[in-house]
């Protein structure tokens, strides 16, 4: 007995320790916030600038430029130091209200924020009064199934001043495909429209791989071996191969489901500037998967979509419209009928989930879509009127989400009822 | 180099030329003086060994510039040199004379280089393998005897300080040295126009004299290099001591870039001592020196001011610009000495910024320092006597071989800030900066043909001792190999 008492001793001061120890662990988890958290949007979260007040003037007067500016970065009690922003975006850019890239490792190698993100996206969203596109058709896609960025809306201070209602964009990068895919080791490429390209609809280039590499797909990861030749295979075989073959040539580099619902949701919401845009292809990020010729579609920037009429033509620039202007690929994708038919079972299914009514609230006419524009405007509008950097007036901004709410009313039948008469066909 | 004259009593001999144009030339090529004194003192002890020497040194090559016209009174007559009936004069240059009272000279510049690095280094620096690095073209002379100029032009601009000359880009200026010197008073000569900044041994060393193919990265990214100013240099002592000091427009090429602004208004000056001229004939070569150079800085650039660090060859930038304002301080000290057939220098210099205003909060920051040390040494296997440009006992073909030197350097270069009690950052407007710097070791054999070619190899390991910045994976050390074949006419 007396031997044993020892034993006991250490054992319940073992067990003691480990107990205390996996408290501990677990405080200082609860502590650190998930970054599900930072993408919340059933709040408008907070964001804090600590920025030289000079960079940030530089950064409005020289908008046009990538150059980054260190400042200290705080969302609630989380402060991230070190950490470089720089203007973004193509034709959001904005001098009075620049978008907004925040990257935590420019400055300081594997620094992440919340354990993960390595950097995301304020979008300015000067190009929609509403502010709602880009969230709101992101949460389609997400609806349908199909893997997108989280946003939600952020008030931004700089300095202490108020300088905005912004979105937070989760930027597409090795963690969100780890998130979404659970592969990230792949190679991630973003389709890079600049200003005076010329616009593409899915035609041959040619054969030099550099003419895909690093221009128009810019290489996200594996910069230093960005395998342009993958590329090139896929959309030489895609645009030229015959159509004999063309079916099996492709069987190994699209997921011809993922194809038809990413440009369904493009057509539901009638984005003017996406794959199957009115300025040729755009907005989208191919992933290949690791150690496949597999691309997938990831859908990026809708702030140009829910402009064009509601009752817009569901094959608008891939059966309907110019046929210069058509894209080469979702129009010769439409003539696989299992192709088309995932594409109008998608474009149903989106507008069943945008006219879904509330199951709670039997009395409320409004779908889910509106319901949804609904909330947004409750919790930004405030924001938004005090948003004196806005390129918008407040009148503005009230006429675009009634013009999204009446969007929000007709697409989803005006979507069935041509669904259905083509199939009538 | 014209701009300082010798004694009247000096002997004529090609000692007596100083430096390339646009260095202040005792203080940057001393050798050349050094011998000029030396003999003067002892003219009796080697005569017959002078006389020897004589047709050797009567021809001096074609980038160094001899004024024994001038020192003479006009009235020496080098052995070597081919006269011709009427103005035109070959000697060392082409040359045009008008009597005494015009003198004329065009020289010319080429440097081809080859090199290689670490794989895709050159690439990602948009550096050709295989390039014209120098093509310069110029004229020099004077005009009656206390007036002399320079003009030099970059024709194919391929610095390898300046990325964005080797993309294509137009440089601000490819004008190089162009200035006017006046030497009515011996000891206060007067020097206008567009030439070095009196700061630094090695960046004051002619572009075609120099041991090594690429300057210390003390003298590429620390030291000022050219500028437009005024100037006032002489010597006392009998040479033994000499000064320059001047002020000018900005601080320097090497300070600026097509994204760096460079300093404003800068006053600079540097002493050079031979201390044990007449201890002992080992010593009697050993010069030290010491320059201080001030910059005003303004943070009008919305982009960072400070200097940057860069690798020799890649041009990796290890060390981007901080932020900067107030005034930039750089003082350096060297030694130089040569004996018989080797040489020895070595040079420290550092530069510190203020940084007013600079913080995140609009505060003040403290200073960002840079600091960079060489020591290098060479060693004439031939047996000639160590002089810059170095000069074959006999040319290639000639009954000889030219000249081989070995040569090698170790250097550092390395930034951060003074004090500071925060967490080190990587960032332009860290408070205290995290420190980085690039360790060199360079080895390579210099091989003078004749008076007009020389060929060089160089081999760099390097090293940034910061893994996140080094452009190498995992931190490693990297070899540079590189080859220059120079003509000067």
């Amino acid at each position: 007995m007396l031997t044993a008492r020892p034993h006991r001793f250490v054992a319940l001061l073992a067990a003691t320790t480990i107990v205390a120890g996996a408290a501990f662990v677990a405080g200082v988890r609860a502590a650190t916030p998930a970054v599900a958290e930072f993408f919340d949007d059933s709040q408008v979260q907070t964001i804090d600038f600590t920025i030289n007040s000079r960079d940030w003037q530089s950064l409005k007067d020289h908008y046009l430029d990538n150059d980054y500016y260190p400042c200290d970065f705080k969302w609630r009690d989380q402060v991230v130091r070190n950490v470089g922003i720089r203007s973004r975006g193509t034709g959001s850019r904005s001098g009075a209200k620049p978008g907004l890239r925040v990257d935590f490792d420019r400055f300081t190698t594997k620094q992440t924020f919340l354990g993960t993100l390595k950097s995301f996206i304020l979008r300015n969203q000067t190009q929609d009064a509403s502010n709602m596109h880009e969230r709101i058709g992101m949460l389609l896609y997400q609806r349908l199934g199909v893997p997108a960025v989280r946003e939600t809306y952020a008030r931004v201070y700089v300095n202490n001043t108020y300088s905005g209602l912004y979105t937070i964009v989760e930027s597409p990068d090795k963690a969100y495909l780890d998130r979404i895919y659970g592969d990230k080791d792949g190679h991630l490429y973003k389709y890079d429209y600049n200003a005076g390209d010329s616009p593409w609809f899915f035609q041959s280039i040619g054969d030099d791989p550099a003419q895909y590499v690093p221009h128009p797909f810019k290489p996200e990861t594996h910069e230093d071996d960005p395998q342009p030749e993958f590329v090139r295979n896929f959309i030489r075989i895609a645009s030229t191969d015959s159509d004999a073959v063309w079916r099996s040539n492709l069987a190994s580099y699209i997921d011809w489901e993922n194809f038809a619902k990413h440009i369904a949701v493009e057509a539901f919401i009638a984005d003017q500037d996406g794959f199957n845009g009115d300025y040729g292809v755009n907005n989208f990020y191919w992933y290949r998967w690791t150690n496949k010729n597999l691309f997938s579609w990831i859908a990026w920037d809708k702030s140009e979509a829910f402009k064009s009429a509601p009752t817009q033509n569901v094959f608008h620039n891939v059966l309907e419209g110019d046929p210069a202007r058509r894209n080469r690929l979702s129009a010769r994708a439409m003539t696989l009928d299992d192709v088309r038919n995932m594409y109008l079972d998608a474009l149903l299914a989106l507008a069943a989930s945008a006219g879904e009514r509330d199951p709670a609230a039997p009395d409320d006419t409004r779908g889910w879509m509106e319901r949804e524009i609904d909330r947004d405007y409750q919790q930004i509008r405030d924001l938004v009127y005090a948003d004196s950097e806005k390129p918008f007036t407040n009148e503005e901004f009230e006429q675009a989400v009634e013009s999204l709410r009446t969007f929000a009313r007709i697409r989803p039948g005006s979507v069935v009822t041509q669904v259905n008469t083509f199939r009538r066909r | 180099m014209v701009l300082f004259r010798a004694p009247p009593d000096a002997p004529v001999v090609a000692a007596t030329s100083f430096t390339a144009r646009g260095t202040p030339p005792p203080l940057a090529e001393p050798r050349a003086l050094v011998g000029a004194f030396k003999e003067a003192q002892e003219p009796k002890k080697t005569a017959k060994s002078k006389k020897a020497k004589k047709a050797k040194i009567d021809k001096p090559a074609p980038d160094e510039v001899t004024d024994d016209d001038e020192a003479t009174g006009g009235t020496a007559q080098a052995t070597d040199t081919v006269e011709k009936p009427g103005p035109f004069v070959w000697k060392q240059h082409p040359s045009i004379r008008f009597g005494k009272a015009v003198r004329v000279e065009f020289e010319a510049k080429f440097q081809e280089d080859g090199r290689s690095s670490y794989s895709g280094g050159l690439a990602n620096a948009g550096v050709d393998a295989w390039e014209l690095h120098r093509n310069r073209v110029g004229v020099k002379g004077s005009v009656g005897k206390h007036i002399d100029f320079e003009v030099e032009r970059e024709l194919t601009e391929k610095e390898l300080t300046e990325r964005d000359v080797l993309v294509g880009l137009t440089p601000k200026s490819q004008w190089k040295d162009v200035d006017v010197n006046v030497d009515y008073v011996k000891n206060a000569q007067i020097q206008v126009g567009k030439f070095k900044i009196p700061f630094g041994l090695d960046e004051l060393t002619g572009v075609t004299h120099n041991d090594f193919v690429y300057r210390s990265l003390g003298a590429n990214y620390l030291a000022p290099a050219r500028d437009v100013g005024g100037m006032v240099h002489g010597s006392f002592l009998k040479h033994r001591l000499q000064y320059a000091a001047g002020a000018f427009t900005h601080d320097g090429d090497n300070a600026r870039s097509k994204k760096i602004q460079g300093g404003n208004e800068t006053v600079a000056g540097r002493v050079t001592f031979r201390p044990l001229r007449r201890v002992s004939p080992a010593l009697d070569t050993l010069e030290i020196g010491t320059a201080v150079a001030l910059t005003a800085l303004s943070d009008d650039s919305f982009r960072p001011n400070g200097l940057r660090g860069r690798t020799v060859i890649t041009q990796d930038t290890f060390f981007k610009p901080v932020y900067v304002k107030g005034r930039r301080s750089r003082m350096e000290g060297d030694v130089d000495w040569t004996i018989g057939p080797a040489s020895l220098r070595a040079e420290y210099t550092q530069v510190r910024d203020t940084r007013r205003n600079q913080s995140l909060t609009d505060g003040d920051l403290p200073d960002a320092r840079y600091r960079s040390w060489y020591v290098s040494a060479t060693w004439l296997l031939t047996g000639e006597h160590k002089r810059r440009p170095v000069k074959p006992k006999s040319d290639l073909f000639d009954r000889g071989v030219g000249a081989v030197e070995l040569v090698g350097r170790i250097e550092r270069v390395w930034f951060d800030s003074v004090g500071g009690t925060d967490e080190p950052f990587a960032n332009s407007r860290a408070e205290n900066i995290l420190r980085v710097g690039d360790r060199a070791i360079t080895m390579g054999v210099n091989w003078t043909l004749n008076r007009f070619v020389k060929l060089q190899f160089n081999a760099i390991r390097e090293r940034i001792d910061d893994p996140d910045r080094n452009p190498v994976a995992n931190g490693s050390a990297f070899w540079s190999r590189v080859v220059r074949l120079q003509f000067v006419l």
